[in-house]
């Protein structure tokens, strides 16, 4: 019988700890084919799982141009994530997915990119930062702001690195007021008001806007005062899921089904939604 | 040719004597009448009473299922199917504002993903309904759509004569199937509905326009969050997911507890009960309507019976401006 709701089981290649509750898990399926064939577009999700403890959701974090494996990151702070930071590489998890739309790179390109996220929300930038690396000439300058609470918050840290070495590519990284260490070398501040006062020029950009609610809610106003357009800024919704196919009825915002009709929503879309999310 | 009510006992046992599953409305115990899994068809339950306490869906959606199971040895998971083949089910006595619930339900279980569980126990199962002969304050079916007698969802709709026979009138091959050549050339006029107590559009629009409004805090504050009223709602059909004894299962949920759309952030986007009964609301009236162009509600009133509060559908309907 065909099954929805059956996941495929992937192997753990490597774990990656970022901070002392974030890690990042590589994994490749364990059927061939799929290995072979699986693909999915930036800014999906999938349901991912620990055998004995249950189902979580998370963005698959890695570039769509990377084949045989992917990545998924997640902070410990339930029963689910409690079972995967025990994972170690040759453990066996369940992904079921890819699910939800993408960011729209095609429609991107030409544009000047402006990511800008907040602590655990780096994940669901960085493949869509990948990807615009991996396709570089289509796409204009890319300013990247990343911030967290502490220095040792930050997490993909090794990431921000490497773009950072990429032509007209800018990285900021920015803590919270007494979140840095003696040897911090980034900005001090949130991330709204560094990116305020990095004065990044925002014609012909779109920007990606990932974060907590406080986050996003103090960035949009910046923008706006760059003269963005609701239309160019884009977020990803992360409402709580259990099905990710449309059926188990929790993750709407009004009428729209974030698991089908997101994740990826621009702020122009976001407007039109009630304040449900 | 009109079925006697021994006939239709002696039919039902006939079905249990293959082997085959039988649901019908039970006393379960003193005053509380359910539909419930019948051993014998002498518990079926055929007249003197409004409704049951719950809804037929459990035959074709299960509080509890087990969606697949896994083996796990060291390193090594072996993911089990369920050999899932559903038993052939005769649904005995049924309101037809539960019989309804299938139909509104199957492009849900259908939209993109074809969930399979739901469509194979909906193919195992035939559903017979009884024309209600009463109604009380709490029904509406004719303000969404339906009737006493309506057929939808039904295979066959069995009316009562009043000398303990009933008319049959077939609906589809199923309910052929089961009567055979009993079918009936007319049956009695359809007996008087409850009064229509809304319009059905304006409640939409109303909905539409109204996400936002005062009028949510004000009629559903007294919302305790039990789920009364969705677990005993023929269409409500939220799920969860978990881990239980080396599988995943699926057990109901309810929109009305502060957990079901809680993140994992602390953030909860319907932190507030009135919040949980705008969702309720706007799902049956609004949300699903603009989705598959139905009202998730079929004015069986199950919700304001078994809702502590006295809320319910109807009373908040009721209670909106231009309901």
């Amino acid at each position: 019988m065909d099954n929805v709701y059956k996941p495929h089981l992937m192997t753990v290649l490597e774990v990656r700890r970022h901070t002392p509750d974030v890690k990042s898990v590589r994994v490749t399926f364990q059927d061939e084919a799929l290995r072979e064939n699986f693909s999915f577009r930036v800014g999906q999700f999938g349901i991912f799982s620990a055998f004995g403890a249950g189902e979580s959701t998370f963005n698959i974090c890695s570039s769509s141009n990377w084949r045989g494996y992917l990545d998924f990151c997640f902070r410990k702070t339930g029963r689910v994530t409690e079972a995967l930071w025990g994972v170690e590489e040759g453990d066996v998890i369940g992904f079921r997915g890819p699910y939800g739309n993408w960011y729209p790179m095609e429609q991107w390109e030409g544009k000047n990119l402006i990511f800008l996220g907040g602590g655990i929300a780096m994940p669901p930038i960085r493949c869509a930062i990948w990807y615009a690396l991996e396709n570089r000439a289509r796409y204009g300058d890319i300013t990247i702001v990343y911030g967290a609470r502490t220095v040792k918050d930050l997490v993909f840290t090794s990431d921000l690195d490497e773009w950072e070495q990429h032509e007209r590519v800018r990285v900021i990284r920015c803590v919270d007021p007494g979140g840095e260490t003696p040897d911090w070398t980034g900005e001090i501040g949130f991330v709204p008001h560094v990116f305020e006062r990095s004065a990044v020029p925002a014609e012909n950009s779109v920007a990606l806007v990932i974060g907590p609610p406080v986050m996003i809610k103090f960035t949009l106003p910046v923008l706006d005062r760059m003269g963005m357009r609701p239309g160019d800024i884009y977020t990803s919704l992360e409402n709580r899921m259990k099905c990710g196919i449309g059926k188990c009825g929790r993750c709407n915002a009004g009428g729209c089904y974030v698991c089908k009709e997101g994740p990826v929503f621009s702020l122009e879309q976001l407007q039109k939604l009630p304040q449900d999310y | 040719m009109s079925i006697s009510k021994q006939d239709l006992l002696q039919l039902a046992d006939g079905w249990l004597a293959q082997g085959k599953q039988l649901i019908g409305p039970k006393r379960v115990k003193d005053g509380l009448i359910q539909y419930a899994r019948l051993e014998k068809a002498s518990d079926l339950l055929l007249d003197g009473f409004l409704r049951p306490a719950n809804s037929i869906k459990e035959a074709v959606f299960p509080r509890h299922e087990v969606l697949y199971r896994y083996r796990v040895d060291g390193k090594r998971i072996e993911l089990i199917d369920e050999e899932f083949t559903p038993p052939e089910t005769l649904v005995l006595g049924a309101r037809p504002c539960d019989a309804a619930a299938f139909p509104i339900l199957d492009p849900l279980f259908n939209w993109d993903y074809r969930d399979e569980f739901w469509n194979r126990r909906r193919a195992a199962a035939t559903v017979v309904t009884v024309a209600c002969e009463t109604h009380d304050e709490h029904c509406f079916c004719t303000s969404v759509g339906l009737a006493p007698d309506a057929a939808r969802g039904a295979d066959a709709v069995l009316y009562p004569l009043g000398d303990a026979h009933f008319a049959i009138r077939q609906v589809t091959a199923r309910g052929e199937a089961l009567f055979g050549q009993r079918q009936d050339e007319d049956w009695p006029p359809a007996p008087p509905g409850p009064p229509v107590r809304f319009d059905s559009e304006r409640v939409t629009s109303f909905l539409a326009a109204n996400f936002e409004s005062p009028f949510w805090r004000a009629a559903t504050l007294s919302c305790l969050g039990c789920g009364a009223c969705a677990y005993n709602c023929p269409v409500c059909h939220c799920f969860d997911i978990i881990d239980e004894k080396k599988a995943r299962v699926r057990n109901w949920d309810a929109c009305q507890f502060g957990l079901f759309t809680l993140h994992a952030s602390g953030h909860n986007p319907r932190n507030t009960q009135p919040e949980r009964q705008r969702q309720r609301l706007q799902h049956k009236f609004r949300i699903y309507r603009e989705k598959f162009g139905e009202i998730l509600c079929t004015g069986c009133g199950n919700c304001t019976r078994n809702c502590p509060a006295g809320l319910g559908v109807l009373n908040v309907l009721e209670a909106m401006p231009h309901g």
